[in-house]
């Protein structure tokens, strides 16, 4: 573009086309916390166990129904800068817990509602980012008090199930302790190996409509949604071959041609190579091997000698499938077609072809309780409901995996929220300087946990945040809110065995108010003019206020 | 009527003080923008880029880029700050503070009719007096003295980045660059690698006295962490490639063709049997060592696997800049061929291990002995954080760096900027400046004023009671006084360990005369190249 003489004075006058640029507390500080308010009301009507659902329809027509905050501000396309920042802590929680987006999503929001207030109030931004700051290391350092149990043993299924409950619980109401158990039997059985760390990865998910929930089921080993290429369906107390490469005839690299001078060569070449592939799988065979698994395709001649010699054959198309087969079985995995000595070969107690719904799955089944991969098969009416219990599934075990990092836990049911707000309000009291109006907003901001539970669940919040107020005044500080009975509305959570993880709680805290107070210290924004491409049709604009 | 206008009636012109006020309005609006990004209490601004992205910064340099700006005057100034930039790496935000109110305080002198040469030739006097100024001032570094150096590094980081993670990052900076430094050659801020990792906060930002590389071992079986490692640092094709010539094979019976297979495979076996050679040669059993091996070019599967039965951990394809810092990191020479390989040829590290994180890996090597490379390692918990953090963390180096290369330091915290006024203020009542020359010392010795000023607006206190409050306790200690952004009271920078590089005030003085200067002495602003003559928009 070329330059132009300029003409009125003034910044704005001086940048490029279409750029927007934003000065003054009003327009930025005051309409980024409008957005972000906006935003978390929309995601805190989902928080907690009797949290809705929502429907949300991408530009490409695939639907979500869910109550999973992270996959909620996933897919609707956010554009506002602000927002955007929000939305990007509750991700790094997806990313290092795997729960609590939520959490990330109203917290922020409520502090930047608190913030709008303090700044009516005429404090400043500096004094208020001071004091959330004050207020986050103090509520860190009071958490530690609130804890109220640890996971001893990571193999006593009752305790981990207890653990990861109250998780699986806000995502998935009545069917949460079916669900509990599946994950914790799946977790605890990838615990064999001492010094491993546990891998979220190692616990797969598989999902075949039908039938219903409750017939899910968990099992030591690997499922595939595959045929099989050869005619042995079944095989028991096997040895099984890994191979990363094709089952068929070997190729060189550099372009083969076949030179054949007579009649006669002619006919011993195919004859030839056909013996050279019948010795190769015979050799496989001869191995003590009953299953081939193969990452390439298999040959129809392979496929013949594979059949003749009573081999069974699974291919799979990726090669982190493949390295997970190995890693189950126990073998290593071979890059060429060659007869696998004992030390490569892995061992499956059962393998077998099986038809589930009408989906033709492979199964690789070991007995013992302990291996290295566990699936869990989730049955479901649709599509889209299995694809919400597999996130509340995700989230369970990413809660294990948490916990085998810090195995401290919390009262849940907003019982943590409510004392550390308390202890917040006492703290600020001491505080000297303006920074106190933060410290104590920021604990009530803490205090819009108990609240959208108790409104999502239909009840008089104001009521509840009394009852639950006053029995913490009086030290009963695991008390929560009671999500079941109406006639009761405060339960021990402790007892009831609502618990939340130290870990994710603590992480949340922190991206939250880091999100918060990034925004609350900018002071002018320049956007660049959208880059060019086509839009994806707007999405009835729930955030873009601009 | 402009000539040009004559001769080009679509030509777009500014003539005489409409120049000058569409200069001096440009650079007042810019020094404006930046203003509030000053100082520690500075705030931030939020850039939005086309394609959506975020960034959070409030570094000067960074602004002027990708602040949309198109103005032609500001594109000026902008250039200053590069170039500011290019030769510091600091001092970007006061140098745009600078040129603004320079020309902002010759308007005052302009408008009762003092023409724009004279002020040019009071500000060059005054640059003379405050490069003198500059030199009396500057505090001379005695040997190594680590102290200064680390309150240098954390004056520069906490303008660019929160206190807590300044603090954090000031240790690391000094160190990092402490530890390139080699006697008697000049320092490549190189060698520091700065790599980022989007992962828990930006306090967990660590220096790693070795290497971290952005990829792992490309194999299930290798080993994750070992301890003891040799390292081979190679650029050796461990795969198959074609050969340049078109070649083909021929042959008559699948097994002449099966020992094609083999032998196409012999030759890239044979090189990685050499290596293999090399590891049982060093690592003899049970004395726990262990070998790496890390290689430019690519490793195919095949050859991975006979590394990985072996227990070695390799790496393929890794950056060209990293073989360079890894044989300065670990020592050993990086070898071109794997004929002759020799134990010379080897490197060590105590650990190195592979760290995952999602779908990335990454590889540590750490524990060298005597490491000529170190890594910034930043972490954060998104881009933004991280982008931020490493523009602190590169103009923290480059400040540590001035200060060994300057082998001195001036009082910062606004101290060498109001200590310049008062001296050019001494210097024309003294009568040393000729004729209306003076008026232009003058109105330079008001602008650097700017610099403490808005130390203390930012900090959220009244320039000017934080100046008055400066000239009673200079005029009474005759000490070097700054601004105090805690309190708005008088400091002294010398004690508190707040410090200025030396060339970055040389540049500044320098840069934004000149700049100033050259904008002072437009009369006429024009747009008539051939380009333009088409009618706008068609």
């Amino acid at each position: 573009m070329a330059m132009h003489v300029p003409s009125a004075p003034g910044f704005a006058q001086m940048m490029s086309d279409g750029a927007r640029y934003y000065s003054g507390l009003d327009e930025t500080v005051i309409r980024s916390i409008e957005a972000c308010r906006e935003l978390s009301q929309i995601v805190s009507t989902s928080y907690g166990p009797k949290g809705l659902n929502k429907m949300v329809v991408t530009h490409l027509g695939k639907m979500f129904i869910t109550n999973d905050a992270a996959t909620i501000v996933k897919e609707i396309e956010n554009e506002h800068p602000a927002v955007k920042l929000i939305i990007m802590a509750s991700e790094m929680q997806e990313k290092e817990i795997g729960d609590g987006t939520n959490f990330v999503l109203i917290f922020a929001g409520a502090l930047l509602d608190q913030a709008e207030e303090l700044l009516r109030m005429g404090i400043s931004v500096p004094e208020i980012t001071d004091g959330y700051e004050i207020a986050l290391g103090k509520a860190l350092e009071l958490l530690d008090d609130c804890v109220c149990g640890r996971v001893t043993n990571f193999r006593d299924s009752q305790q981990v199930k207890r653990a990861i409950k109250a998780s699986v619980t806000s995502k998935q109401l009545g069917t949460d302790d079916f669900l509990a158990g599946l994950i914790s039997d799946a977790c605890i059985g990838l615990l064999s190996e001492k010094g491993k760390t546990f891998s979220v990865d190692n616990v797969r998910v598989i999902k075949l409509l039908g039938s219903g929930l409750l017939s899910s089921t968990v099992m030591n080993g690997m499922v595939f949604k595959r045929d099989i290429e050869g005619d042995v369906q079944k095989a028991t107390d096997c040895k099984i071959a890994v191979y990363s490469c094709a089952l068929d005839i070997s190729q060189t690299e550099t372009k083969g041609t076949v030179l054949i001078k007579t009649a006669n060569e002619l006919l011993n070449y195919s004859k030839n190579e056909e013996d050279l592939l019948e010795k190769q799988i015979k050799a496989i065979a001869e191995s003590g091997v009953k299953v081939i698994v193969s990452g390439g395709k298999v040959g129809d001649m392979a496929l013949h000698f594979v059949n003749k010699y009573k081999l069974m054959v699974v291919r799979l198309m990726s090669k982190f499938d493949i390295r997970r087969v190995a890693n189950s079985v126990g073998a290593i995995v071979l890059s060429t077609i060659v007869p696998p000595t004992p030390d490569v070969q892995g061992h499956c107690d059962l393998v077998y072809l099986d038809e589930i719904g009408d989906t033709s799955v492979v199964v690789f089944k070991q007995d013992k309780a302990e291996g290295a991969i566990s699936t869990i098969v989730l049955r479901g009416a649709t599509e889209n409901s299995m694809d919400d219990i597999e996130r509340a599934v995700d989230d369970g075990v990413n809660n294990f995996k948490a916990l085998t990092k810090d195995d401290r836990l919390l009262p849940g049911a907003g019982a943590t929220e409510v004392e550390l707000a308390r202890l917040l309000t006492q703290y600020a009291d001491t505080r000297p300087g303006l920074e106190q109006y933060a410290i104590k907003k920021f604990a009530t901001a803490l205090e819009v946990f108990p609240r959208v539970l108790a409104e999502n669940a239909g009840v008089k919040a104001a009521d509840i945040l009394a009852k639950l107020q006053a029995a913490h005044q009086e030290g009963l500080k695991n008390v929560g809110f009671n999500i079941e009975d109406e006639a009761e509305p405060t339960i021990d959570a402790e007892k009831a065995g609502i618990l939340d993880l130290y870990m994710t709680k603590q992480q949340a805290m922190r991206l939250a108010v880091g999100a918060a107070v990034t925004l609350l210290r900018v002071n002018k924004i320049v956007m660049a003019k959208q880059a060019g491409g086509p839009k994806p049709p707007k999405q009835g604009g729930q955030d873009e206020d601009d | 009527m402009s000539a040009i206008m004559a001769a080009n009636p679509r030509a777009e012109v500014a003539r005489a003080s409409e120049a000058l006020a569409i200069n001096i309005s440009a650079a007042m609006g810019v020094q404006d923008y930046l203003k509030s990004n000053l100082g520690p209490k500075g705030s931030m601004k939020m850039l939005v880029s086309g394609a959506g992205d975020i960034k959070i910064t409030k570094d000067g340099n960074v602004l002027m880029h990708e602040s949309q700006i198109k103005h032609p005057t500001a594109a000026l100034i902008a250039r200053a700050a590069t170039a500011q930039d290019d030769v510091t790496g600091d001092g970007t935000t006061s140098i745009v503070l600078l040129i603004g109110e320079l020309l902002k305080q010759a308007q005052v002198y302009m408008t009762e009719g003092l023409h724009p040469r004279l002020i040019t030739e009071g500000f060059n006097a005054a640059r003379e007096k405050a490069l003198e100024l500059l030199d009396q001032m500057s505090v001379k570094l005695t040997g190594d003295d680590r102290e200064k150096l680390l309150e240098i590094a954390r004056t520069s980081l906490r303008t660019k980045v929160h206190s807590k993670t300044a603090d954090l990052l000031t240790s690391i900076v000094t160190e990092a660059v402490l530890a390139v430094r080699r006697d008697n050659e000049q320092i490549d801020l190189h060698m520091v690698e700065i790599m980022e990792m989007v992962h828990r906060s930006e306090m967990d930002t660590t220096l790693v006295r070795g290497l971290v590389l952005d990829h792992g071992a490309r194999h299930p079986d290798m080993p994750k962490r070992v301890t003891n490692a040799s390292i081979l640092t190679c650029n050796v094709s461990l795969e198959y490639e074609k050969t340049e010539v078109n070649s083909g094979f021929f042959y008559k019976s699948p097994e002449e063709r099966e020992k094609m297979v083999m032998a196409e495979r012999q030759f890239i076996i044979d090189r990685v049997e050499k290596i293999i050679a090399l590891k049982k040669a060093v690592c003899k059993a049970g004395e726990n060592k262990n070998f790496v091996v890390i290689n430019q070019k690519g490793i195919d599967p095949l050859s991975l696997d006979m590394l990985a039965k072996e227990g070695i951990m390799a790496l393929r394809r890794a950056k060209r800049r990293n073989m360079e810092r890894l044989t300065l990191a670990c020592g050993g020479i990086a070898v071109n061929s794997v004929d002759d390989l020799k134990e010379d040829a080897l490197g060590f590290a105590g650990s190195v291990y592979e760290h995952v994180l999602g779908e990335d890996k990454y590889t540590f090597i750490e524990d060298c002995k005597n490491p000529q490379s170190v890594t910034i390692l930043i972490r954060g918990p998104n881009k933004h954080t991280i982008t931020q953090v490493k523009d602190g963390v590169r103009d923290g180096l480059r400040a540590v760096l001035n200060t060994l290369e300057d082998g001195a330091l001036v009082p910062g915290a606004g101290a060498f900027e109001f200590a310049l006024r008062e001296h050019l203020l001494k210097f024309v009542n003294e009568g040393h400046v000729k004729g209306k020359a003076r008026f232009g010392v003058q109105a330079y010795a008001e602008a650097f004023l700017i610099i403490p000023k808005t130390l203390a607006q930012n900090a959220g206190f009244d320039g000017q009671d934080v100046m008055v409050k400066l000239q009673e306790e200079s005029r009474q200690s005759h000490r070097a006084v700054g601004v105090d952004c805690d309190t708005g009271n008088v400091s002294f920078p010398e004690e508190l360990g707040i410090w200025d590089n030396v060339r970055v005030k040389k540049q500044q003085i320098n840069t934004c005369t000149l700049i100033a200067t050259n904008l002072l002495l437009v009369d006429e602003i024009m747009r008539a190249g051939l380009s333009s003559l088409k009618a706008d928009g068609s």
